[in-house]
């Protein structure tokens, strides 16, 4: 069972939305996201139709990203659970309403007052990719649970 | 003269119907004119008496005065028989053709009214005669002009499809791929083409590079196209429920105001189109893509307010649609059009995603975002390059977005309707509109932090020079 977060977990979102045609028929997405979760920092790649590279990141290779989304343990967590119940995001745990509900600078930041918008062109998709774990079972790392 | 020419038996039949006899067929037809032609004459009334006449007495002359090798003999003998008015003969004159041509022109059926026109137009003599002699079927026959497969355009091109497909940025590849600075061609020949001398121009009034490029269009055209999704069918209608009256009212309104101003933003767009150069078909090509997806932002706006009971609701008050389309330069509209009110338009949509009181709504609101957002990718990447590329336009730009924000805070106090439908929409109903107007103004805010943030991504600094109520706005909900 994939433990979030992890490369091994995002990995298993990354195989279900690359043989999704539905993940496809969003269009093509282009852009490097961050996610800053338990501690850790991911990057996800997504090329064209798919997400091309799933790899563990640094505070400095933020800086390279388009944007990344960070928010507290107890709130990824409750989102999961949200996502694997409903079978997608319901209509208080999507990304853009996450991001408007957090205080200061909400769940999406970025270094790049161009490059943050690429959250918002391409947010079906990024929302589809996370909205994928409601395929697997997650267990969750010991500093989210 | 050839023997005695077959005579087919159409030609047979209407000439025993028109009551020409065998032997001046057979004299018309060794003299060159084809069955078909005679055919013609006999049915614009010419009688066998006046073709004996002129073909008897006339060809010699008729002949010598056209082209002989042009115009068989029994199509001069047969047009010699006209009469040509005094204006059409002055005009004539006056176009250098000469009146052989006219009388020529005139008896295979040209209208006078047509022949001043042509002479007006500039046709020349040595025009018409070509034309007229492959409408005749003349003596010399077609011969294909084959000297454009020689053209000298750049040869072997093969593009090659990548990962998104074949794209705009992979078939930009040699000299097609050269986007000049400067457009020299007011025709419509596509970049990389070669141009003919004569060409009329197409009306277009932007040639240079700096006043519409932004080296993102290629990309931002395609996904465009790859990224699109169809109100009728995709908006899950069947979630939307019965909604409190008040409820219903606001996102009416909501509606109301959404459809209004992209539909705005469709019809300017549409009016700079024609006015971009084919030299910078990328930029035309994404435009095209922004006015279809304000089409589908009206379309499903104005579908929302008429799925539930409800109706439309007031129009808006249109100060900030008037600095848009009094706009007098490209930069000018496309900064306040696609930076700015698109930026507060684009807060109005992640809001109204986050406050969707169904699924389709959520799909709407979340949908419009990357549209919207798009858009504004495009307006900011533009601005970047035309301050790069002219920096003394930096401050030319500040005023427009004086005057752009001016109109912006016009709208803010004339329109009501539209901030308090948002308040109800966004605190659940007019009991809780107080803290709809909050959440309102913390919408506005957002929206105006970000507007700032892309600006300065675009080098302009405008913390400063921000109007003083979107200031003001600005400093309260931060």
């Amino acid at each position: 069972m994939p433990v979030f977060p992890s490369v091994e977990w995002f990995e298993a979102l990354k195989n279900i939305v690359n043989s999704s045609p539905e993940f496809r028929h969003n269009g093509t997405i282009d852009t490097v996201v961050g996610v800053k979760a338990g501690g850790k920092i991911f990057e996800l790649t997504f090329e064209a139709f798919e997400c091309e590279r799933v790899r563990e990141a640094t505070e400095d290779d933020l800086r390279d990203m388009d944007f990344w989304m960070e928010q507290d343990d107890e709130t990824w967590k409750a989102m999961i659970e949200n996502i694997k119940t409903h079978g997608k995001a319901d209509l208080a745990f999507t990304l853009n309403t996450l991001d408007l509900s957090q205080a200061g600078e909400g769940l999406c930041r970025s270094h790049d007052g161009y490059r943050r918008d690429a959250f918002y062109r391409f947010n079906q998709s990024i929302q589809d990719f996370f909205d994928a774990s409601a395929k697997i079972d997650t267990q969750f790392a010991a500093a989210v649970a | 003269m050839a023997d005695a020419a077959t005579i087919p038996e159409n030609l047979r039949a209407k000439a025993q119907e028109k009551g020409w006899p065998d032997d001046l067929l057979q004299q018309a037809l060794a003299a060159g004119a084809s069955p078909d032609q005679l055919i013609s004459y006999m049915d614009r009334g010419i009688s066998a008496e006046q073709a004996r006449q002129v073909m008897a007495g006339q060809q010699g002359a008729a002949a010598a005065a056209a082209p002989a090798a042009t115009v068989p003999a029994a199509t001069a003998a047969v047009v010699a028989a006209v009469t040509i008015s005094d204006e059409l003969r002055a005009a004539a004159e006056k176009a250098n053709w000469p009146l052989d041509l006219v009388e020529q022109a005139v008896g295979i059926g040209a209208s006078e009214a047509d022949l001043l026109n042509y002479m007006n137009m500039g046709v020349t003599a040595d025009q018409a005669r070509e034309f007229m002699q492959q409408q005749a079927g003349g003596a010399s026959p077609f011969e294909p002009d084959l000297s454009w497969m020689n053209v000298p355009t750049e040869w072997n091109t093969r593009a090659r499809p990548t990962k998104h497909g074949l794209t705009l940025d992979a078939i930009n590849i040699g000299k097609y791929g050269d986007v000049p600075d400067v457009w020299p061609f007011q025709t419509e020949m596509p970049r990389g083409a070669v141009p003919i001398p004569g060409v009329e121009g197409m009306g277009y009034s932007i040639f240079e590079k700096q006043e519409v490029w932004s080296d993102a269009c290629a990309p931002l055209y395609e996904e465009a196209i790859q990224r699109r999704w169809r109100p009728a069918t995709d908006v899950p209608w069947d979630s939307i429920q019965p909604l409190p009256d008040d409820l219903e009212r606001a996102i009416c309104q909501i509606c109301t105001h959404i459809s209004e101003k992209e539909q705005n933003e469709a019809d300017i767009l549409g009016r700079w189109e024609p006015e971009i150069s084919y030299g910078y078909h990328e930029v035309k090509l994404y435009l095209a893509t922004t006015i279809f997806e304000n089409a589908r932002a009206v379309e499903v706006f104005r579908k929302r307010a008429l799925s539930n009971g409800g109706g439309l609701g007031v129009q808006s008050s249109g100060w900030g649609f008037r600095s848009v389309v009094d706009a007098r330069n490209f930069t000018e509209m496309s900064t306040i059009q696609m930076v700015l009110h698109d930026s507060i338009t684009l807060g109005q949509y992640i809001y109204g995603e986050k406050y969707a009181k169904n699924a389709a709504e959520k799909f709407i609101f979340a949908h419009s975002i990357q549209d919207k957002a798009r858009h504004i990718a495009y307006g900011i990447t533009h601005l970047k390059y035309a301050l790069l590329n002219r920096p003394e336009r930096r401050e030319e730009v500040q005023r427009y977005l004086d005057k752009g924000e001016t109109m912006l805070v016009q709208d803010d106090r004339k329109d009501p309707s539209t901030r308090a439908a948002f308040a109800i929409y966004f605190g659940g109903g007019k009991d809780n509109i107080g803290e709809g107007l909050r959440i309102y103004d913390e919408m506005r805010g957002r929206a105006l932090r970000q507007y700032l943030a892309r600006l300065k991504w675009a080098t302009l600094d405008r913390t400063e020079r921000l109007h003083p109520d979107l200031k003001a706005v600005l400093e309260a909900a931060s």
